[in-house]
């Protein structure tokens, strides 16, 4: 009988759409959207802007920010997360203008309020292919 | 737009269950004989089908088939929490354009692990939000309560005050699964579970069904002698879309509610059953309806007397904080509680004077934002 494997931490399933800011992340840019008609910026990646549905170009953020809204997250949707909690999971507003889904990782984050600067980090995942924008509190 | 020859004509519902595995076919099919049993009507008077659930099996005309309804009109009411009220909707659309006479609509749920091929939810959103060990809906709401909190100065009190007087209204509600009364410091020290969301801010699931059954004004006269009309309705789906940066306090139930309350006036309506997959989901749709302003919603509730017996009764048999979350029958109870009040039938917490409710329906958490789905409807006793 086969042994019951131990669940694992989600990765993304990188689709054509995405493609282009899983491989920023992995070489430690984050990516936003940007359309090429109205110049919107947008996240998360989609086909077509979100005001003109014109066709759209990547651009690499400034990475920093302001928590927009947080939680500590104690029972996390996958199992495979819990040795990991709280997670500090994050709505960050980046400085280009749209809300961010992330986490707060660092020594500090017990610290975090609403409004507080942040910056990106980039962190490994169990695949070496794949790295996940994070923040820290930028002071 | 206000409706003038749909009513409401019937419901029915399952027993509520933490454990069962029966499967959500036999869910749907005791909801639905409930209500032929209370309608007297026969299957084969149903002409349309609606099914509204995260469960395989999910394709309408499939379960249909497995049901043994030959209908003239389907329905997938993939709306999420919003399924109850849009569904109706669409069955009302069908009926004022005389395609069918008699619709019923299902909402269910059951944890049958049998059938492998058990939905994602698309708002879990794999690549961008599950990859950071989020906690699923409880944190995505959790970030909204606490910008609801930090902006508005609303307390855990005043958000706590709404759990306690639906569990109030849950002691004599048979269907409910929690009817042991509940007091503040119950609802405080609850355990953390996506902070500030605590244990009794989120709903149990479970499996069951609720059912309704819709007809045109002519034959609903001759099904029953408590037709209940469809007033008004409206939905939005994915409110702020385009925004990046969106108001995360306010959902699209404030389009919903303009458009509602340009039909009926907020004094004529008697109670108001919101879909409350948490306490400040209800809190925030009382605002976005214009019963306060915007950030009014604590004081809001600590003025009024939200049980059953009050000025401003919500969610009068528990809601599905206190009866339990079978799936996306969860937006079907509301609409089921509203008949059962405006028919005189909710016995042990009927309200006193019940002549017109308002139903809401929201779902799809959403990347960012806040709700992807918002649909609401008033329906009175002529």
């Amino acid at each position: 009988m086969a042994e019951a494997r131990a669940p694992q931490k989600s990765l993304p399933k990188i689709n054509k759409v995405d493609q282009p800011y899983w491989e920023g992340a992995a070489a430690g840019k984050l990516l936003l959207q940007k359309c090429k008609s109205c110049g919107k910026v947008q996240f998360f990646p989609r086909v077509a802007c979100v005001d003109c549905f014109s066709e759209l170009d990547w651009i690499e953020s400034k990475g920093t920010g302001k928590v927009h809204t947080f939680t500590l997250v104690r029972v996390p949707r996958n199992p495979a997360f819990k040795e990991e909690v709280p997670i500090y999971y994050i709505n960050v507003i980046l400085d280009e203008g749209v809300i961010m889904e992330s986490r707060l990782v660092g020594d500090a984050k017990e610290k975090v309020k609403l409004g507080d600067r942040v910056k990106v980090v980039f962190q490994q995942t169990h695949d070496p292919n794949i790295k996940l924008p994070c923040f820290e509190l930028a002071n | 737009m206000r409706r003038k020859k749909v009513c409401f004509v019937g419901y029915g519902s399952t027993e509520y269950s933490r454990k069962s595995e029966a499967s959500v076919l036999w869910y749907y099919a005791d909801a639905i004989r409930d209500a032929l049993r209370q309608t007297g009507l026969h299957k084969k008077e149903i002409r349309g089908l609606s099914i509204t659930t995260q469960v395989s099996p999910d394709y309408s005309p499939h379960v249909a088939e497995q049901l043994g309804l030959e209908v003239d009109w389907v329905l997938n009411g993939d709306y999420g929490g919003g399924g109850g009220v849009m569904s109706v909707r669409r069955a009302a659309d069908a009926i004022e354009c005389g395609h069918i006479d008699v619709a019923v609509l299902v909402g269910g749920n059951s944890f049958d692990r049998s059938n492998p091929t058990q939905r994602q939810l698309e708002y879990q959103r794999g690549n961008f939000v599950d990859v950071y060990g989020y906690g699923g809906p409880n944190s995505l709401m959790a970030l909204i309560q606490r910008l609801h909190m930090t902006q508005y100065g609303t307390t855990l009190e005043q958000i706590g005050k709404i759990a306690i007087a639906q569990r109030d209204n849950a002691l004599n509600n048979p269907q409910a699964l929690f009817r042991e009364p509940m007091s503040m410091q119950d609802y405080l020290n609850s355990r953390m579970i996506s902070d500030p969301i605590r244990l009794f801010d989120c709903v149990m699931p479970c499996s069951g069904a609720e059912c309704v059954v819709l007809a045109s004004e002519e034959r609903a006269k001759k099904i029953t002698d408590k037709p209940i009309y469809l007033v008004t309705d409206a939905e939005i789906s994915h409110y702020q879309v385009a925004n990046m940066l969106p108001d995360k306090t306010t959902f699209g139930m404030k389009v919903v509610g303009e458009r509602i309350f340009s039909e009926v006036k907020h004094q004529d309506i008697n109670l108001v059953e919101i879909y409350d997959d948490y306490p400040i989901a209800v809190m925030i749709q009382i605002e976005d309806l214009g019963f306060c302003k915007k950030g009014d919603g604590g004081k809001f509730v600590d003025a009024h007397d939200l049980t059953y017996r009050g000025n401003f009764p919500v969610n009068t048999g528990g809601g599905e904080l206190s009866v339990g979350q079978a799936g996306l029958a969860g937006g079907f109870l509301h609409v089921v509680e509203a008949l059962r009040q405006l028919r005189g039938e909710a016995d042990g917490h009927q309200v006193k004077k019940a002549e017109r409710a308002l139903v809401t329906g929201i779902g799809w958490l959403n990347y960012g934002r806040n709700l992807g789905t918002t649909a609401a409807l008033v329906m009175e006793r002529r």
